[in-house]
């Protein structure tokens, strides 16, 4: 008896990694882009997911955007952590370099996995605020400082990017 | 509060990301609570945002699914279920278990409950969908009513052998047009069927008229798309023959006989 719902518990877990574990290692290792760090956080992610899962409350969104939160948290507080990826801010030049490497390594890899497809018919703003957020780690008012666009259009931008996406993705 | 600019400042989809501070975030919850369109955007955004990441999806190495389960393993006896268990009572196993059963009760139970919430919410969801449906297949319903019933009146009519049809042939003003009138003498009620009419402007109208003792009598005016029978205006026995004019919206009292379009003679 005993076994058998511990078998069960278990199993609620070992669905939620089968069907979510991609799309949360998309998001951590896109920010992380280390394979090591990004597999490291993803466990703790799932630990994250396995102790706190009382405290997720289906009346105010859906499990997956909950577990996409803990994540995209997870993992950009590694970076703090590591200071692996911002920290060049207060350099400019470096900045700008790290700016640029930054694009071209997301472009590569948007491009293995179909996303630039999506993203496809987003205007440059649109698109640039949707990776910086998604898949860079930027929280949007990090955007707006060091980007220097105003808060508000950095949530409008991305409220018509995921417009937009609403109805691409339908069509796919 | 007007739901339209608070949606398109872009709040719900900073709420999705958890982005708001928290009285922002209290707000937006309450917000939810009271308007529906709030919470169909949120599930829309968030449904996008679940298919974007999707197709970003990367597959993590398989070894790394075991290893977190490894670690979920270990970790459960000790972390969750040895300290609630009293120090002395060593001796008796089965507390331990009875507590760990509970707890996983707990789990999978806290398990069940948000999986059936999301599934009452999706039922829920459906079941609004199929009343607005029901709605309007009843009204598709009892337009089509309707429109059975004037056809059985019509049928009713053509039936009737009180009723004479008399076809009126296109005139060389209009070669192709064709129209048939049914008269009841002793009822003098006159019904009338467009077969082919072209439409008119705004500013005209087709008049019928009955040729009674060699006069126009006005027989009522009418457009030129109508399908089915028309009630036209009753008129006095004797007609020998009916045709219709074009006039200017409403009708004249007297024909203006060179835009004559369709004419029948009464078989005596």
């Amino acid at each position: 008896m005993i076994s058998k719902l511990r078998a069960k518990d278990r199993s609620v877990l070992e669905y939620l990694y089968d069907h979510y574990s991609s799309a949360l290692y998309g998001v951590i290792f896109r920010i992380l882009k280390k394979e090591e760090i990004a597999e490291e956080v993803l466990q703790d992610v799932f630990m994250k997911i396995w102790d706190r899962f009382e405290s997720y409350d289906a009346t105010k969104g859906k499990l997956f955007t909950w577990m996409v939160n803990i994540a995209r948290n997870q993992a950009i507080d590694k970076t703090r952590s590591k200071e692996i990826s911002k920290n060049s801010k207060t350099n400019t030049i470096e900045k700008s370099v790290h700016k640029i490497d930054n694009k071209d390594f997301v472009e590569q890899r948007i491009e293995e996995i179909g996303v630039k497809d999506i993203l496809r018919n987003l205007t440059d703003d649109q698109k640039f605020v949707v990776e910086q957020l998604y898949f860079q780690g930027y929280s949007q008012s990090e955007l707006a400082e060091e980007f220097n666009i105003p808060l508000g259009t950095v949530k409008t931008r991305l409220r018509l990017a995921m417009q937009h996406l609403r109805n691409t993705l339908k069509v796919i | 509060m007007n739901i339209e600019e608070y949606i398109s400042s872009g709040i719900l989809e900073a709420y999705v990301l958890g982005e708001l501070s928290e009285q922002e975030r209290i707000d937006v919850e309450k917000n939810l609570v009271q308007y529906s369109q709030l919470r169909e955007e949120l599930q829309a955004i968030e449904e996008t945002q679940e298919q974007l990441l999707m197709s970003a999806a990367i597959k993590p190495r398989i070894q790394v699914k075991d290893s977190l389960f490894q670690k979920i393993d270990q970790q459960k006896p000790e972390a969750k279920v040895v300290p609630l268990i009293p120090e002395h009572d060593t001796g008796s196993n089965i507390w331990r278990y009875v507590t760990a059963a509970s707890i996983i009760i707990a789990l999978v139970s806290s398990y069940l409950a948000y999986d059936y919430h999301s599934k009452w919410k999706h039922t829920e969801n459906s079941l609004t969908e199929l009343i607005a449906q029901n709605q309007r297949v009843a009204k598709d319903y009892n337009v089509v009513n309707q429109r059975l019933d004037k056809i059985e009146n019509d049928i009713k009519i053509i039936d009737n052998p009180a009723f004479q049809r008399v076809i009126m042939k296109g005139t060389d003003n209009a070669p192709e047009a064709m129209a048939y009138v049914y008269w009841n003498a002793s009822s003098k009620e006159v019904y009338l069927s467009i077969q082919s009419m072209k439409e008119l402007s705004k500013d005209n109208q087709y008049q019928l008229w009955a040729i009674i003792d060699g006069k126009p009598v006005d027989a009522g005016v009418f457009d030129g798309n109508v399908a089915g029978l028309l009630k036209m205006k009753a008129i006095g026995t004797g007609a020998a023959a009916f045709a219709v004019t074009v006039e200017p919206r409403g009708g004249k009292l007297t024909p203006s006989l060179e835009t004559m379009q369709v004419m029948g003679n009464v078989k005596s």
